[in-house]
């Protein structure tokens, strides 16, 4: 893997987008940042002028413009620090440090990516999707939220991939349930050979795709959101547990820095 | 050191994660994260919650131990042309001495700060801070194995920090350091779950200085080695604070992982302020504090 030339940066607020229901898209010019994002990448945000707030806050990098030096965020309003990102506007600049963590890797021999997503954790594979577009491989969305006000990008993704299932826990559109068995069900009728998953969403969701791809025999990316003081490997807060460590001695990795993409059979999740 | 700033243990890695963010030669003192004699996994996560202009955490030590830090961490190190302290920290009196003796021949090394202090590990730690013969008795073995500096790094969480600075001073520290962490508590109130895996934790940045600086006050007025204030320092004014009342050096713990540039910064504003205060060095301001 090659070294991230993470450094902190000023970045210019280009747009503020609400894209779906209490979620924005934030587009921010920064050239450096734009042309070496890849997919899973991070960014740690400084919030300005926010009273008692005291760390970064992360987001993946959404999206890319990189003719324009742009990149995106997107991001879901859930506390003071992405309350407060939604009052910025256009020409402010922001602190930002990135990009930050490693990223999603593409195998040889991958003939179909098979991309899960829940809620937010749509935000890394727009990216996803224009860095690894080749004729040569097929991709497929599984993609749930709550409702139908939630839902978001399926237009600037339909373009690049061939088929996209999304499903709503209450049925408001798609299918009705959890996405996960929407996966479940197209995992039994397809042949998995040259098949990879690359996974982000809430910890209920990581854990029951983490057993069905193990149970599948199936490769798994996922990225995972631990709380981060810093986001560049210096407090160690960020820790995942490794799998093989499951009994006796834990063995730890850091988010930030070893990830946030992981073989998802390797790593535990936090109850 | 070329000048009274320092990194505080933890919060600065092994310095190799901020090369790319600041010249690492500028800055004073780098300490190191902790350091045992054997390896060590760190607690279970969650290890950190942000709370009112502060965290907890509980990080718990994790380290490649002695001869991992020698082998892994040493390499960088050594490149650089300022002052590396490495943070020791032992279970039993022995360990700390046993860690230091390892230690004392590497050139890069030029001194010890001995965590007598860290609220996060069940065994030992906090009975070193808070027991001052145990403290005396673990600097003394130090003293006994090596002539570089040594600073004892003392807790807040105890009833007098000056009667544990005099104990220290006795065994033969250079020098103190406070403070640590001081045992906090957050819990969600939509799970009634602790926020940290181990319940308590050790609270730092901008929530802890007032507390902080009265230990240091505390301290200043009860031993007669330097002491080196830590607890939230974000700008050079907040440093300012600590040399005010006394302390001859300071580090930066929290801020550097908001602004991992703000050794810089500080460093910047300080040499404005004597500018502009027509101070010689620094120094001049240490211990005026008008009462
Ligand atoms: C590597 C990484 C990538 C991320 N990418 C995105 C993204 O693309 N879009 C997005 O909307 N969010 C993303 N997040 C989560 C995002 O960082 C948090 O939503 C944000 O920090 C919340 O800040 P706040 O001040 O608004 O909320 P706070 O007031 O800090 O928290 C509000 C609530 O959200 C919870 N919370 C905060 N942070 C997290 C987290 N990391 N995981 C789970 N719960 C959390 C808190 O416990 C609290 O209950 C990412 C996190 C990480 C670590
Ligand atoms: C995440 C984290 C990890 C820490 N790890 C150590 C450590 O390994 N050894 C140590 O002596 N102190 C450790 N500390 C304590 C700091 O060095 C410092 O004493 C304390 O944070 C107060 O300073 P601050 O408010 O500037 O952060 C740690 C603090 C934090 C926040
Ligand atoms: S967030 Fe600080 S080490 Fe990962």
């Amino acid at each position: 893997m090659t070294k991230n030339i993470t450094n902190i940066y000023r970045a210019t607020v280009v747009n503020l987008e609400n894209v779906a229901l209490d979620t924005f898209k934030l587009t921010l010019h920064e050239p450096t940042l734009s042309t070496q994002a890849k997919p899973g990448h991070f960014v740690n945000i400084k919030i300005p002028d926010c009273d008692g707030i005291l760390w970064r806050r992360p987001f993946s990098i959404h999206n890319t413009e990189k003719q324009q030096g742009h990149f995106d965020i997107l991001f879901k309003i859930v506390g003071k620090g992405t309350n407060n990102l939604i009052g910025r506007t256009a020409g402010e600049k922001l602190d930002i440090i990135g990009p930050l963590g490693n990223s999603f890797t593409l195998d040889e021999n991958t003939s179909e990516a098979i991309i899960v997503a829940g809620g937010l954790g749509i935000a890394p594979f727009p990216l996803f999707l224009k860095h690894f577009e080749r004729h040569d491989i097929k991709i497929t969305i599984f993609y749930g939220v709550k409702t139908k006000e939630n839902i978001c990008c399926i237009k600037d993704m339909a373009e690049h991939v061939a088929t996209i299932f999304y499903t709503t826990e209450d049925g408001s559109e798609g299918d009705k349930g959890y996405v996960t068995d929407l996966m479940h069900n197209y995992l039994d009728r397809i042949d998995l050979t040259g098949r990879q998953l690359f996974v982000c969403g809430p910890t209920p969701m990581l854990k029951t795709v983490r057993a069905l791809t193990i149970s599948y025999g199936i490769r798994a990316q996922v990225s995972v959101e631990n709380l981060m003081a810093c986001g560049f490997g210096a407090c160690m807060g960020c820790a995942v547990r490794l799998a093989r460590s499951a009994e006796g001695e834990p063995e730890y990795r850091l988010a930030c820095k070893d990830g946030p993409v992981f073989n998802m059979d390797e790593i535990l999740f936090n109850d | 050191m070329i000048n009274p700033i320092m990194v505080a243990s933890g919060t600065f890695g092994y310095a190799e994660e901020f090369e790319s963010f600041v010249n690492l030669n500028k800055i004073g003192g780098i300490i190191t994260k902790t350091v045992t004699l054997e390896s060590r996994p760190g607690n279970p996560p969650p290890r950190i919650a942000e709370t009112s202009s502060g965290m907890l955490n509980s990080i718990g030590l994790p380290n490649v131990g002695v001869e991992g830090f020698i082998r892994l961490k040493m390499p960088f190190l050594k490149k650089l042309k300022t002052h590396v302290f490495v943070n020791v920290a032992g279970k039993t009196t022995e360990q700390f001495s046993q860690v230091v003796e390892r230690l004392d021949q590497l050139e890069t090394v030029s001194g010890y700060e001995l965590n007598f202090s860290c609220p996060n590990v069940k065994e030992g730690g906090l009975s070193f801070s808070s027991d001052p013969n145990t403290a005396e008795r673990a600097t003394q073995l130090v003293r006994k194995v090596t002539q570089k500096p040594i600073i004892a790094k003392l807790t807040p969480n105890v009833t007098s920090i000056g009667q544990i600075g005099k104990a220290v001073e006795n065994g033969g520290a250079d020098a103190v350091s406070a403070v640590n962490t001081f045992v906090g508590l957050a819990i969600d109130t939509q799970t009634f779950r602790p926020k940290l895996a181990t319940i308590t934790g050790g609270l730092s940045g901008p929530a802890i200085k007032p507390i902080a600086l009265a230990k240091v006050y505390e301290l200043v007025k009860s031993i007669s080695i330097p002491v080196i204030g830590i607890g939230g320092i974000f700008s050079f004014n907040d440093a300012l604070e600590y040399l005010i009342v006394g302390a001859t050096a300071f580090q930066i713990g929290t801020a550097n992982f908001v602004n991992p540039r703000v050794t810089e910064q500080i460093l910047n504003d300080m040499l404005l302020y004597c500018e502009n205060h027509n101070i010689n060095h620094i120094e001049e301001v240490i211990g005026s504090i008008k009462i």
